[in-house]
């Protein structure tokens, strides 16, 4: 619920500066055309003829030539100072120390193993090929975006170029089946009062024991996931757009980015947490997304509320 | 060494000024710029601003471009660092690196970089900016560089296009310490405070 209250808030932060994107008041000092610099600003960014043209923060900027000028404002500087000294390190750390947790989590307590003899179908056809068809698009996303934000290391021209292409085409993929699946699994996806009592005991992750899980069809961490990638995923598609046709002011454009980059913390991270869970932490859990088939024993220790649900009907 | 160095940052790095109170609009910078470098449509090195349209004895033209600032925003957020920055102070890029991403657009005060837009799709090529006319990383006034970059006007020991072309002389281009020493006597001749016309805090992007 907290990443959800979270996305929402960044998104109205991301639209309401849309409409103040010009310098709001500045005192005036000195120099006697600065301060009146502000109205013109203004001017040109709702001057139609002039929407190519990025007037305000050159304009916003030349106050800094003057004396006594207060310094330019905008998101250009907290872009700079981030996208400069922190985004790239954030994700150097995110990639290595997740994988790093989780195998100490593999070593520690080890893969859950079932009973594979009693098999239920859990997931039709559909649900089957649209969650590979946006799969695999999203993992290439992930990839490609990776090797943009690393483009230094890997020496940058016609291969960051290349992964900068896909990374668009891409996009596209999973916007249409990141929808199909959203309206696909968003009954199963919404959260319920069991799920709190999940997140307390981490989802039974951290001991070995068989002890029933509160959950549902999904878990409260495939929820959250869920959530991420399809709503966070959306964003991400948006924001991407955004800055790929460069349709906003510059303003705009520079929160678009960061936005861009902070969900990319995110969704890296639970991507690769998705992955282990599927892959490595519950031994034949990959099976169900493959074939649609889940062991009995599994669903009624891990999915204990859809076990009794199954068997009700 | 050290004073030589000091000197160097403060007074030999190479800066633009567009003296507010000359500039009549005449978009003879920008014009000369483009046609100097070929540039494609849409691209647009350099570009007049104007303040206050129409508000006698209010209204104000700047040329902007590249301002080629020590903390250089753009070379800092450049995830493939295709910047590099001569000694004398210039900004320039690598165009075969460069991916087209526009985080030097995001992170430029002056909106200088450039995205010549192709194809179907709108695809952005590699970025385009403004020079100070030095060319690129390709051999000096090769054709290649020429291609990529336009005209090499300081290898032959020419002062940048647009401000050799700027009819009122608003438009200055030089040393720090040149620009600063013609705007200093420009204000002295107005009976001007001289603080107030000497731009001192001009050296970096962002704050000071």
């Amino acid at each position: 619920m907290k990443t959800i209250k979270t996305f929402l808030l960044m998104l109205f932060i991301a639209f309401s500066n849309l409409a103040f994107a010009a310098n709001p008041s500045v005192p005036q000092e000195g120099g006697k055309q600065y301060a009146e610099v502000i109205k013109g600003n203004d001017t040109l960014m709702v001057n139609p003829m002039n929407k190519n043209l990025y007037g305000g923060p050159e304009v916003e900027a030349i106050k800094n030539w003057g004396i006594h000028s207060p310094n330019a404002v905008g998101w250009g500087n907290i872009f700079t100072i981030l996208q400069g000294n922190y985004f790239s390190t954030i994700f150097a750390i995110i990639v290595i120390l997740v994988p790093l947790a989780f195998l100490t989590h593999f070593m520690v307590v080890g893969q859950k193993k079932f009973e594979h003899g009693k098999k239920i179908r859990v997931f039709s056809n559909y649900n089957i090929i649209v969650h590979w068809c946006a799969a695999v698009p999203f993992v290439v996303l992930c990839l490609t975006g990776l090797v943009m934000i690393f483009g230094d290391k890997l020496g940058g021209g016609s291969f960051v170029r290349f992964a900068r292409d896909v990374h668009g085409i891409a996009t596209i993929l999973f916007v249409i089946f990141g929808v199909l699946m959203f309206l696909m699994w968003i009954k199963h996806a919404l959260f319920r009062a069991y799920d709190i009592q999940w997140l307390m005991i981490m989802g039974g992750y951290l001991s070995k024991e068989k002890k029933p899980v509160p959950a549902g069809k999904f878990n409260a961490g495939q929820k959250m996931w869920f959530w991420v990638c399809t709503v966070g995923g959306f964003i991400m598609a948006i924001s991407g757009a955004y800055m790929y046709f460069q349709f906003a002011d510059i303003e705009t454009l520079r929160m678009m980015a960061l936005l861009h980059n902070v969900l990319g913390f995110l969704v890296i991270a639970l991507l690769i947490t998705h992955i282990y869970m599927a892959v490595f932490a519950i031994e034949g859990a990959l099976n169900s997304i493959i074939d649609g088939h889940m062991g009995e024993e599994e669903i009624a220790i891990l999915h204990s509320y859809y076990y009794k649900e199954i068997n009700a009907a | 060494m050290s004073n030589t160095t000091n000197i160097l940052d403060n007074f030999s790095r190479i800066k633009f000024y567009c003296d507010t109170n000359r500039c009549i609009e005449c978009h003879g910078c920008d014009v000369a710029c483009k046609e100097a470098h070929h540039l494609p449509v849409g691209v647009n090195r350099r570009r007049v601003v104007v303040l206050n349209e129409g508000q006698v004895g209010k209204e104000s033209a700047v040329s902007i471009a590249c301002m080629h600032c020590s903390d250089a925003p753009c070379a800092q957020v450049c995830p493939v660092d295709c910047f590099y920055i001569r000694a004398d102070g210039i900004v320039l890029h690598d165009k075969k690196t460069c991916i087209g991403c526009a985080y030097c657009l995001y992170a430029c005060p002056f909106g200088a970089p450039q995205f010549p837009k192709n194809g179907v799709f709108e695809s952005r090529g590699s970025m385009d900016k403004c020079t100070f006319c030095a060319g690129g990383p390709e051999e000096t006034n090769s054709k290649e560089e020429y291609e990529l970059y336009g005209q090499n006007r300081i290898a032959e020991g020419k002062v940048p296009m647009c401000a050799s072309m700027c009819s009122t002389k608003a438009l200055l281009a030089g040393s720090s310490e040149e620009v600063a020493n013609i705007i200093t006597h420009r204000a002295t001749m107005r009976g001007e405070n001289i603080p107030n016309a000497v731009p001192n805090v001009w050296k970096t992007a962002y704050g000071n």
